[in-house]
């Protein structure tokens, strides 16, 4: 790309041929108003606010679609620029309600703000205001269309962005309106971004409706907690209270954009009934007592259960979004109290990895990859309803690059894909190891002698020489499993079938976890096979197994393993016959009343320190944004506490922060040590039985998702992305 | 000599009797004293008593919970939390508090009040028996509103053409 030279207000600055001046004027700290305009979406130049005068032109020109030229001299605060500015202010204003009192917006408008500088006190317009009924597009968005200044942006956002088009203007001039066309709720799993794009208060957040004024809120940075992308968000608090997540901008993982689930997710932390008090159940009751007598309760059970069955009988399982910090301590705790049954993994079947592979999980390249690549191949991935945000990542690669899939089940995808697979559930592995077989044929002398004698006799036809042939012309090529390739039987016969094709085609490979923290989780060691960065620690059992065989003692943090795990059923019942359960956990409704001894507040989402790391191993540490309520605490202080009454050495941390920086010390020392797999798995046959079953549904990842009011009304919520009828049986 | 008139002047009691004129020429005068309570002075339209919230006519409360007084507030006594009303959505208080000991009786919560619902009033004169009446709740102030309604309404007239 060459450079140009121009000046805008009197500063000399170079620029890229092609770009636009407002974004040379961005980079430069000079301000141009703008609606229509946003850095992510394409230029449509509709609301003209962007007017600058540029010298020898007649006419001032909208700086968002006027491209540079060498030797331009712009000015934005001539009288040209600023009578033109003020005169499409001028028509802005002609329809827009003055009703800045009532309106979600007042206080963050840009509209708003930007006729405190080019509007007129007095308007000269006496014609009657034009009028547009309200739509009603779901429980996350309220709408005002009256408001609407017609910028576009989320039209743009659901046509580029997301790939669906759930927005769009129906007539011209004065009658033009934004809406669905046909009476329908906006849908996607992304939607609720083109609340932040709406530059006015047309658009606005249902569930924080009318709760706070912008200048009331306190903004505590945080990260998000129901996928493993960990995106970057602020929380915005008044009194204590949150009243909305709005996403913080973080290019590497989810640009500008948040999901609906990290959006709304709050919600559950009023919604749900909270637990205030550490509870114990006497005779059937349930009574509310003080921390010590809750804890000294737990340590005694704990040492009784430990000590009479040598570490067998007793087990903790991990949430979904338990932090970091306290799945160290969880499983310090225990592997010092003699046990090694510690396990976040309830939807896992297949354990034949363990003490393989990476000492954290997930992907080997960096999310932002996924823009440019020019193959990506997809196994049994969901991404939409997984990790919202990739498929928009996805799709900015469709735009030149192939996208393929071999999903079991009729996926949906907002981007083309080149090549679509859909096996039998059970036939998956068989079905990518043709891919595989194709790749060997194409590159015969990458693979090894027993990886060719694995895939002996195994025949491909057209279909998968394509897939393979797309990933090995492609420069940069992906294969990116989803949540569903680990909870299969042979989850560890796809990851090795995924690591071999990449590296015979030369591609990045990773694959997507089942909830925020499963690389925090297994770095931290709570999993039976490894301590804490990957230390040696004897084989403990796995979740599965301590949810199908059962345990005289369970802890369980964070985590509803009756809503939760794949065997939710037999899991429910070995909790009821369980001699002691206790949950720390941070709500009082829901199974774990019934099956559980004693219950320990824990603080919430946002309401506790910690770190999660994400899918690419980014740590990335938050601070409490408000305080928890009643008497809980921040489950890392009740597990120190609890290790003390234990009688265990080295738990005297004062703060989270000094029990992550130990952690990540080890894991420093050692570093990301992969243990390559030298045998290739054997190739099991699979019951169908097995494999069919429903995955985590969009809002039921956990426990705080669950009793989030507004996303649980979602038709989202409803169906199971992918259930069992959506999974093709053939 | 001077001696000499200075000893006539107080012998003949001179400079009682000026002072009795001045005692003498009040007896007479008409009486400004106010018997208050029973008599009170006169107020300006602008007077700024105890808060009212206004009600419309039909019935319908004014405020919409824009927010504005609680920013303005030098004194930070207003407290508002707001919502969706149950039955019909509009944007109303949920809460409105003014407390009484932080309230300055500046004014500007009423200037800011795009709809005219938070006033002062004329009433000046209260007293609290417990602790803790000195936060007027929302219903005391509809209720001051209700009251007062036709003398707020006189008072804003008058004002109007300086607003």
């Amino acid at each position: 790309m060459g450079k140009v030279h121009i000046e805008i207000d009197g500063q000399k600055l170079e620029a890229e041929v092609g770009s636009m001046i407002i974004e040379v004027a961005d980079k430069a700290d000079i301000y141009i108003p703008r609606f229509c305009y946003h850095k992510k979406l394409s230029v449509a130049a509709n609301c003209r606010m962007c007017m600058v005068d540029v010298a020898n032109l007649p006419k001032a020109v909208p700086a968002c679609a006027t491209p540079v030229a060498e030797g331009m001299v712009i000015d934005t605060r001539s009288q040209k620029a600023i009578n033109a500015q003020k005169a499409v202010m001028e028509f802005l204003l002609i329809n827009h309600p003055l009703d800045c009192p009532v309106c979600d917006q007042g206080g963050e408008c840009e509209l708003q703000d930007l006729s405190v500088g080019y509007g007129d006190d007095v308007s000269r317009f006496t014609e009657g205001k034009r009028v547009v009924k309200d739509k009603d597009i779901g429980p996350l968005i309220a709408t005002d269309m009256t408001r609407c200044i017609h910028c576009t942006r989320c039209v743009r956002f659901g046509q580029e962005i997301v790939g669906i088009r759930e927005f769009g203007a129906t007539g011209r001039g004065e009658h033009m309106e934004i809406g669905t066309y046909i009476e329908e709720t906006v849908e996607s799993e992304v939607s609720a971004n083109i609340i932040d794009l709406c530059p006015v208060g047309a658009l606005t957040a249902k569930p924080s409706q009318f709760k706070a004024r912008a200048w009331e809120l306190r903004q505590a940075p945080s990260i998000a907690a129901h996928d493993c992308l960990g995106s970057n968000i602020f929380v915005h608090h008044r009194r204590g209270e949150i009243i909305r997540v709005v996403p913080r901008e973080n290019e590497s993982i989810n640009e500008v954009w948040l999901s609906d689930r990290d959006r709304f997710s709050y919600q559950g932390l009023t919604e749900g009934a909270r637990l205030l008090n550490p509870r114990i159940k006497r005779n059937g009751e349930w009574e509310d007592c003080d921390w010590q007598t809750a804890l000294n309760l737990v340590a005694s059970e704990m040492k009784r259960i430990i000590g009479a069955s040598n570490g067998n009988d007793f087990g903790i399982l991990m949430g979904n979004n338990a932090t970091t910090e306290e799945s160290y301590l969880a499983q310090r705790m225990l592997r010092k109290a003699g046990s090694n049954n510690i396990d976040f993994r309830t939807r896992r079947r297949d354990y034949t990895g363990d003490g393989r592979g990476s000492v954290r999980s997930g992907m080997n390249f960096p999310m932002e990859n996924l823009d440019t690549m020019d193959a990506t191949l997809l196994i049994g991935a969901d991404l939409r309803h997984e990790q919202p945000l990739t498929a928009l990542r996805v799709r900015k690669s469709t735009g030149y690059g192939k996208a393929m899939a071999i999903n079991p089940f009729d996926g949906e995808y907002n981007f083309r894909l080149s090549n679509e697979l859909q096996p039998k559930s059970n036939m998956l592995a068989q079905e990518f190891a043709c891919v595989l077989a194709a790749a060997d044929a194409l590159r015969p002398e990458s693979l090894n002698a027993e990886a060719k004698e694995w895939l002996d006799g195994i025949e491909f036809n057209d279909e998968h020489k394509e897939i393979a042939q797309n990933l090995i012309d492609g420069e940069a090529s992906c294969i990116l499993m989803g949540v569903y390739v680990q909870e299969h039987p042979q989850a560890e016969t796809i990851n090795w079938l995924a690591e071999t094709l990449a590296s015979v085609t030369d591609s990045d490979w990773g694959y997507m976890t089942q909830g925020c923290n499963a690389a925090g989780n297994k770095i931290a060691g709570a999993v039976p096979c490894q301590s804490a960065a990957g230390g040696k620690s004897e084989q403990g059992k796995t979740a599965k197994e301590m949810l199908t065989e059962g345990l005289k003692g369970y802890m369980l943090v964070n985590c509803e393993p009756d809503v939760e795990s794949i065997w939710a059923e037999q899991a429910l019942q070995n909790l009821k016959d369980a001699e002691f359960v206790v949950a720390l956990t941070s709500f009082a409704d829901g199974r774990v009343p019934d099956y559980a001894n004693v219950m320990l507040p824990i603080a919430g989402c946002y309401e506790t320190s910690g770190t999660y790391i994400n899918v690419e191993g980014k740590w990335q540490s938050f601070a409490a944004a408000v305080k928890a309520p009643g008497e809980a605490r921040p489950g890392w202080k009740v597990l120190r506490v609890l290790a003390n009454l234990l009688d265990l050495s080295g738990f005297e941390y004062e703060s989270s922060l000094q029990v992550i920086n130990e952690l990540r010390e080890k894991f420093d020392a050692v570093g990301d040590v992969r243990v390559a797999r030298k045998v290739p798995p054997p190739m099991m046959v699979v019951n169908e039985q097995e494999t069919n079953r429903e995955c985590l549904g969009l809002y039921m990842v956990d426990p705080l998702v669950r009793r989030a009011g507004a996303l649980q009304k979602t038709p989202k919520a409803s169906t199971h992305p992918i259930s069992i009828s959506r999974v093709k049986t053939r | 000599m001077k001696q000499f008139k200075q000893f006539i002047n107080s012998f003949l009691l001179i400079e009682l009797l000026k002072g009795m004129k001045v005692t003498f020429a009040n007896m007479f005068r008409k009486k400004i004293t106010v018997q208050y309570p029973e008599e009170k002075t006169p107020q300006s339209p602008r007077f700024r008593g105890l808060h009212a919230l206004r009600t419309y006519p039909n019935g319908e409360e004014r405020c919409i919970a824009c927010k504005l007084c609680e920013a303005v507030c030098p004194a930070a006594a207003i407290t508002i939390e707001a919502g969706p009303r149950e039955d019909d959505g509009t944007r109303r208080t949920t809460k409105y508090e003014i407390d009484l000991f932080k309230c300055i009786f500046c004014g500007f919560c009423e200037e800011s009040c795009p709809v005219d619902s938070i006033v002062e009033t004329r009433v000046f004169d209260y007293h609290f028996e417990e602790r803790g009446l000195h936060i007027m709740t929302k219903d005391m102030l509809l209720e001051m509103g209700r009251i007062h309604e036709d003398q707020i309404a006189a008072d804003r007239e008058a004002d109007a053409k300086y607003r």
